[in-house]
Parts: structure tokens; C-alpha cells; sequence
């Protein structure tokens, strides 16, 4: 694992804006101390500054649990770090009202310093501060052998001694280092010698031999692996980006959009009648069926096609597989005025003919895509290629948290929506966190978006569903995860479902939606991390759960959602009633009656 | 000197075609058909399910490639083969995920092996192309960089890093044949000169005498695939005398 990297001490906000333009892992805010102690005032407006990517740790020194707890409510802290002389029976305390993962502080010269704490990480601080490496007096880094607990390195690092300090953290397994002072000039947060820290950290930390050249990387996946024709366009979107999500018009009108035109917040739902039926885990849906047009695809196209106005785009080109996000896409671009296309493969088109006329209807151009195997992956090679031929007026909305960065990031950002309501959803109802949120994943965009906010949450358990087809011991499946390899397509490095000589294999599902060869890389990362679990589903038990929903919740799902539900189903029994799942409910399954009739023997078309 | 290298100071005419389209024997074949019909440099695809910077032509001739098995190690045995016979500069096109799934430093060096001098991999770009060299370099074989017209600022970084020769691509889009190229192509080569000394080609949309006389003047040489690839589609099997004439023809445009 790459050692992770915290910048503490965050004061001014133009402190946050470098810590977005650099992204450590971790932003510090103290409440203690002097030097850099902070209110809870100005820790707001930091993590309102602060990018989502970018957790923040609250540092306290025998803190009011009060007050922790009034931070954690409001979001404003990810992770509490307890610095003082607090023992085991004030972090009970602190459990019992906060859910947040707790960081120790100790501070040691010797391996007897070391106590054991109901913490979640430890953080190793010299005793006398300042006298990290270098000094000829430095800390004994041996005692560090064998902690049971993942720890934060702190104590003096700045950019003379970090090379050093990189090499004993990796040596040790380090979770991370925490510099404060080593990035300061005259007590305040110095730009470039953030960048620099951030530089050095990620190319000493990542075992992978990529180019430091190379961007939006997820461990070794992701990339940009696309022809030198999209270079420029690639980038721009990037620079756009990077200036948008930060701009407080752009967020204040994709918020309006977001509530307004598209529905949110979407409910969570407790499904009563399916949690007693099934007899375990109270099952929450996560009810992103309810959006305007009927799934989660809405949340990124609103993001992309405002993106796409700001850059001065009149055009928007499209894939789609089952239809959703190429009917988005056209619904977004009928309200913002913007020519669109949309390419989808030729037997989606037959599989999902209402979609194709919705999108008709919203006034897109629908290229139905006959080249390769006439399906998802054929329809994402088709508007690649539209995008080379025309880019200075044309935007790509991808669909998913694929192709090449900056793609993954923009899209998981965009549906991450989904997982900051869920969040705050649950903690109200239930009062703590769910035991497991479980999503289904082709591309992975809703899945993404369902897991971002609980990935630092490291007691939720993230399922996402694969579509197995006729089964993984068939050729007839899109489980990329469960039976593909690294490869390096559609921009990414990820995994992907392949022969021996790298063909890309033609996949099934009863889903056009999951019908898809690869997965996004920060999927693939979080499975190689193993924070993440993927697990096969059938067509079959994705019809029965499609079924049962229906019958039991008077919800109909689509069928790709029907993944996520039959998982939940299987697994249900194995929690106790105390605890939840929320399953994010995708789309919902009009769209799918008479392909789910046909496959029952009932010969109805739409 | 390496066999592109070799090629400089000279006006080019580079071919290609795709591997194994409509079979190896005939690639060979067609090989030295157009090697001595006067090609400068020989390009041959190896065939991939999902050519993205690829037009219908050149796509439908992996389609065909690949529906009679042709695999990486048949183009390999191909390419032995033809070495045998001449000494015709030679370099593959293909997509990322083939030469990583084989394995690059066996991809790399089987290479080296059977006598290829370059590769071309359209998806892996300038901020990647750390990806591959280092098993490039180790067998002797060059990258081939490309500058689109969208490179502008680009093109000085991707040129003074540049390796065997340089492919200019002269229009937007996808490979295949157009009426009219409009990219002013001269000032990207001329931009691009400033700052190697490798022979720079132009390709995408080539198929007359006249525009390779056309860019010959300024470039060291032109490209055509899809012109090739549309008289094996049409021939199949019997393509070397209407192959040997065409490639006489074009490398004509260039003297």
C-alpha cells in the first residue's frame, strides 16, 4: 500500500485551496495548543473549501466529547485524533456518541512508550519534537517492528529529512506520515512546499512503475490511454474541472439543478415488509429510482453537460447501453440547449427500443452502432472515435467511472452525491453506520458514488455486484473482476475480460447496463486494496430479486439494481437486526417489463 | 544504424496493412509485394478486437484478421519469415492491451527476435509512454510517437523526445481516405523539424500520387493504409499485381 500523507494544521483557506490543488490524503484541523488552534467557525469553512477527496482530522488535546461530537454531526471532521492523555475509558466514551475512526497519539522514545489503545490507528510522535533523522540524535525506528495497528509517522519531517522518513515508513508499513511544520515558512502553510512533499511522497510511495508524467492514477489502474487527438481535450476537461468544482456558482447552480430539476435528496427507504420477510439486516433502498429519468445517471450528466456549457461546448455526444444515461444525457441537453448524440449498439437499441425513442423524442440523434459486437464497449469505441473527429465544440459525456482522467474522478465526484445523503440518512435513522452498502457494477458509476463516502468507514463492508450471466463458469458473463485480467483499454488501466492475446471478449448479461468488458480503475483499485468485495450474479437471481422487490415493496428495479438487491438477499440472514444494508436502488424497471416478460415465456414488446 | 534510421535524407512511401487480412500466407506475400514495388517502410497491424483510431476500412480488416485466428505469435512467425527475404524497415501497429497482455518484455523482444524496428500504439500517448519503453529500449526497438492537429504546444515535447520516426497525423478523426485534408499540415511538420532530427511522415487520409508529391516536399514521407487495405478487401487472395502497381505509383509521388 502507498504510504497516505496528512498536511496538519490547516488555518486560512487559502491553506485548503493548496491542499486541493496538491491532494495529501488528510487535511489536520487542531483545537488545541496555540500555534495552529482553529474554532469550529473556521474548520467549517475549511472543509467547505477542502475537496470531498480529501478527509479531514480533527486534533484535540483532552477534549469536551461534546464538542468532537458537535464536529462529527456537522461533517466537518472524517477522523478524530486524540493527542492528549486520554485513556480507553474517555474513547469509549467518545464511541459511544461518534462514529468516526479514532487516531491515538503517543508519544515515544522506546518500545515500552508503546500502550495499547481501543483506537483505530496510532500516531508516533518523538518525544521531543524536531529531532526527526538527520539530527544524529533521532528517534529509535526499531520499536516501530510489528505494530498491530495501522500508524501515522509525525515528529519533525520536512522536505531535508523526508526521503528518509518515506523509506522507514515503508520499511514499517506505515498508514501514513503527518507533516505540519516542515511545510511552513514564517508559521504559515507554504505552497510549493506542499507540492514538492505531496511530488515526493507519491513517486517514493508508489511501488508501481508508472510515470510520474502519467495522471489519475488509483494505485496502478487508471490513466490516460487515449490517441494524441483527445491529449488537448483530456486536458482541458481536467483544467476546467479543477476550476469549477471549486466555483461557487457552478456549485450553487448544479445544487439547484441537483434538487429542483432532478429530485434529490433521494429518500432512503426502509423496506419493512423485505426486512422482516427476509429475516435479518434491516434492509434500507437508497431510492435513486426516483430521480428524474429514473436512475442514478442523471447526477453525473447534470454535472457534465453544466461542465460542458461553462467550457463553452454546444455539442454533447453520448454511449449508452441500457439507454439511462443516453436518455439523461439528452433529457440535460434538451434543458440546457445543447445539440446531442448518442451512440448505442445495435442490439441494446433492439433490447431497449422505448429508450431509443425516448431519446428521439428529447430531440437527440441516436446512432445505432453496428461495428464490433454491437453493444456497450462497441458504443463507447464508436463515440471515442466521433470525439477524435470533432472536439473543439463537443463535449463526451462518458457515463461511467471509466475511460481516461480525468473521466473516473469527474464521474465518481458527480454520483458521490449518492453516498454523502446515504450517509447522513442512515446516522439519523439508525444512529450509526450500515453494516454493508451493496451496489451493482458494470462500468461502476452508481457503485462508486454509493461506496465514496463510507471508503474511510472502514466497518462498512462495500459489496458491488457483477452480472454473471449464465453463470461465471460460462462464456456467457460481464464479471470482469471474477474472471478478467490487467489489461489497458478504453483509456484505463484496469481489469478486463480478455483472451491470451488481449482481444477484448464479447460479455453477456440480461442487463444492457452491466454488459460491459471492463471496470473502472478506482474499482479495480479498491478490490487490489481490498476495501471493496465484488461478487457474481446470476441472470437468474437477478430476475427473481426483480420479482421479489416487486411483489414485496411494490418497487420495481432495474434489472441491473436487481444485482444489488439478489446479493442482499443472500446475505441478509447473516447480519443481526441491529444492524442495516442499504442497497442503492439505481434505477428503477419500467424500462425492463417486457424484457423480464420474454424471459419468463410471456411474448409482449414494447 | 538501425534500419529506420537509414532511412534518412530519403522521400518515403510507407504502406501498410493489416496482419493476416485475408490470411498470413498472404501477408507475407503481400509483404514483399510492396517491398519491391518500392516501400520505404512497411507498417502491419496486428489485428485487435477494438481499434479505436481506426475508420470502417482498416476495422473491418481486423474484423476479417481475426475471424481466420490470426494471433500475435501467427504475425510474429509472418514477420521471420519475411525478414528472411528483405531488409525493408518494418515496424507493428497495435493497440496497448495486446503488447501488455502478452506480456511486454516478451512482446519486446520477440520483436527484436524476428527483426521488427519499431511499434506503433495509437492509445498510449506521450504522458504514457513510460508504460512501454523501458522493454522497448531493452530490445532495441524504437516507439513511434504521434503528432495530431490538435497537438500545438505539444508538438516540441513529443518531437525532441521522439524515436525511429515521427507520424504526423493530418487530420482529425479516424484512419481512412478523404477528399481533402485541411489541416495545415506544412506548419506542424515544419514545427516538429525544429526539433529532431528523425524523418518525419504524414499519414491518415493519403491515398493520390499527387498529395504524396504534395507532402513529400516538406515531409520526409507519407502514410497510406486504408487505400492498401481497401485493394486486399477487394482482391482478397489474388491482391499482389493491383498491390504492386498501386505502391509503384504512390512511391512515384515522392521523386
Amino acid at each position: 500500500m502507498p504510504v497516505k500523507l496528512k498536511i496538519c494544521g490547516l488555518k486560512r483557506r487559502e491553506d485548503a485551496e493548496y491542499l486541493n490543488e496538491f491532494q495529501p490524503d488528510f487535511a489536520g484541523f487542531v483545537f488545541a495548543g496555540a500555534k495552529r488552534k482553529i474554532d469550529f467557525e473556521t474548520a467549517k469553512m475549511l472543509r467547505e473549501t477542502l475537496d470531498l477527496k480529501i478527509k479531514t482530522v480533527g486534533v484535540f488535546v483532552n477534549e469536551d466529547i461534546g464538542f468532537i461530537r458537535r464536529l462529527a454531526d456537522e461533517h466537518v471532521i472524517d477522523f478524530v485524533q486524540l493527542h492528549g492523555d486520554e485513556d480507553n475509558g474517555y474513547i469509549e466514551r467518545l464511541k459511544a456518541v461518534c462514529d468516526l475512526p479514532i487516531i491515538k497519539a503517543q508519544r515515544i522514545a522506546s518500545r515500552e512508550d508503546i500502550k495499547p489503545y481501543d483506537a483505530d490507528y496510532y500516531l508516533f510522535d518523538t518525544k521531543r519534537t524536531g529531532e526527526y533523522g538527520g539530527t544524529g540524535e533521532s528517534f529509535d525506528w526499531s520499536v516501530l517492528s510489528d505494530i498491530e495497528k495501522p500508524f501515522f509517522l509525525a515528529g519533525g519531517i520536512n522536505l531535508d529529512n523526508l526521503d528518509g522518513a518515506l523509506k522507514i515508513a515503508t520499511e514499517k508499513n506505515a498508514f501514513a506520515l503527518d507533516i505540519s511544520s516542515g511545510v511552513e515558512t514564517d508559521g504559515f502553510k507554504d505552497k510549493n512546499k506542499i507540492q514538492e512533499t505531496v511530488r515526493r511522497v507519491r513517486i517514493m510511495s508508489n511501488s508501481a512503475s508508472t510515470d510520474p508524467n502519467s495522471k489519475g492514477r488509483f494505485g496502478i489502474h487508471g490513466g490516460q490511454y487515449v490517441p494524441e487527438t483527445l491529449m488537448n481535450a483530456v486536458n482541458e476537461l481536467e483544467e476546467a474541472y479543477n476550476y469549477y468544482k471549486n466555483d461557487p456558482e457552478f456549485n450553487q447552480e448544479l445544487d439547484r439543478l441537483m434538487r429542483e430539476y432532478a429530485g434529490r435528496p433521494s429518500l432512503l427507504y426502509y423496506a419493512e415488509k423485505m426486512t422482516k420477510d427476509l429475516g435479518g439486516a434491516k434492509i434500507y433502498l437508497k431510492r435513486e429510482d426516483l430521480n428524474h429519468t429514473g436512475a442514478h445517471k442523471i447526477n453525473n450528466v447534470l454535472g457534465q453537460v453544466l461542465l460542458a456549457k461553462k467550457m463553452g461546448k454546444t455539442r454533447v455526444i453520448a454511449e449508452t447501453g441500457a439507454g439511462q444515461h443516453g436518455v439523461a444525457t439528452a433529457t440535460v441537453a434538451a434543458l440546457m440547449d445543447m445539440e446531442c448524440e448518442v451512440y448505442m449498439g445495435a442490439i441494446d437499441c433492439e433490447r431497449q427500443a422505448l429508450n431509443v425513442y425516448r431519446m428521439k423524442l428529447l430531440g437527440a440523434k441516436v446512432h445505432p452502432v453496428e461495428s464490433g459486437t454491437r453493444v456497450l464497449k462497441d458504443a463507447v469505441n464508436e463515440t471515442m472515435r466521433e470525439w477524435t473527429n470533432r472536439v473543439s465544440d463537443t463535449h463526451y459525456v462518458l457515463g461511467s467511472v471509466m475511460g481516461p482522467h480525468p473521466f473516473p474522478t469527474i464521474v465518481r465526484d458527480f454520483q458521490s452525491v449518492i453516498s454523502r445523503e446515504a450517509r447522513a440518512q442512515i446516522l439519523k435513522k439508525e444512529g450509526k453506520l450500515p453494516a454493508a452498502v451493496i451496489a451493482c457494477v458494470g462500468g461502476g458509476s452508481n457503485s462508486m458514488g454509493m461506496f465514496y463516502h463510507f471508503i474511510p468507514d472502514e466497518g462498512v463492508r462495500l459489496i458491488g455486484c457483477e452480472a454473471a450471466g449464465k453463470g461465471i463458469d460460462t462464456d456467457k458473463h460481464a464479471a470482469t473482476i471474477a474472471k478478467g485480467k490487467l489489461g489497458i483499454f478504453h483509456g484505463m488501466k484496469s481489469y478486463f475480460c480478455q483472451n491470451e492475446y488481449g482481444q477484448i471478449d464479447e460479455v453477456y448479461s440480461i442487463s444492457a447496463g452491466l454488459d460491459y468488458p471492463g471496470i473502472g480503475p478506482e474499482h479495480a483499485n479498491l478490490k487490489d486494496t481490498g476495501r471493496a468485495e465484488y461478487v457474481p450474479i446470476t441472470d437468474d437471481e437477478a430476475v427473481d430479486a426483480f420479482e421479489y422487490l416487486s411483489r414485496t415493496e411494490g418497487i420495481i428495479p432495474a434489472i441491473e439494481s436487481s444485482h444489488a438487491v439478489a446479493y442482499a438477499m443472500k446475505i441478509a440472514r447473516d447480519f443481526s437486526p441491529d444492524d442495516s444494508i442499504i442497497i442503492c436502488l439505481s434505477g428503477r424497471g419500467d424500462k425492463d417489463v417486457a424484457a423480464i416478460a420474454r424471459y419468463r415465456g410471456v411474448d409482449i414488446y414494447e | 544504424m538501425s534500419r529506420i534510421a537509414s532511412l534518412k535524407g530519403k522521400k518515403c512511401f510507407v504502406s501498410f496493412l493489416t496482419g493476416g487480412d485475408p490470411n498470413l500466407d498472404k501477408t507475407y506475400d503481400y509483404i514483399l509485394d510492396m517491398a519491391e514495388a518500392g516501400a520505404d517502410l512497411i507498417e502491419i497491424g496486428v489485428p485487435f478486437s477494438d481499434p479505436i483510431a481506426e475508420g470502417t476500412v482498416i476495422q473491418e480488416a481486423n474484423i476479417r484478421a481475426l475471424s481466420v485466428g490470426t494471433t500475435t505469435d501467427g504475425i510474429f512467425d509472418c514477420v521471420e519469415k519475411v525478414r528472411k527475404k528483405t531488409d525493408v524497415p518494418l515496424v507493428l501497429l497495435t493497440y496497448a492491451n495486446p503488447v501488455y497482455t502478452y506480456g511486454k518484455d516478451r512482446f519486446f523482444g520477440k520483436c527484436e527476435e524476428v527483426g521488427i524496428d519499431g511499434v506503433i500504439v495509437p492509445d498510449v500517448p506521450f504522458e504514457e509512454k513510460a508504460e512501454f519503453s523501458e522493454e522497448a529500449k531493452a530490445h532495441n526497438i524504437d516507439i513511434i510517437s504521434m503528432i495530431a492537429p490538435t497537438s500545438d504546444e505539444r508538438i516540441t515535447k513529443i518531437a525532441s523526445e521522439a524515436q525511429g520516426f515521427l507520424y504526423i497525423v493530418s487530420s482529425m478523426g479516424v484512419t481512412g481516405v478523404r477528399e481533402k485534408i485541411t489541416t495545415d499540415v506544412k506548419s506542424i511538420v515544419e514545427k516538429a523539424k525544429a526539433s529532431t532530427n528523425i524523418p518525419v511522415f504524414v499519414g491518415f487520409g493519403i491515398s493520390t500520387p499527387e498529395q504524396v508529391q504534395e507532402y513529400t516536399s516538406y515531409a520526409d514521407g507519407a502514410i497510406v493504409g486504408s487505400a492498401i487495405v481497401k485493394i486486399i478487401a477487394k482482391n482478397g487472395e489474388n491482391a499482389s499485381e493491383e498491390l504492386k502497381k498501386y505502391v509503384s505509383e504512390m512511391k512515384a509521388g515522392t521523386r
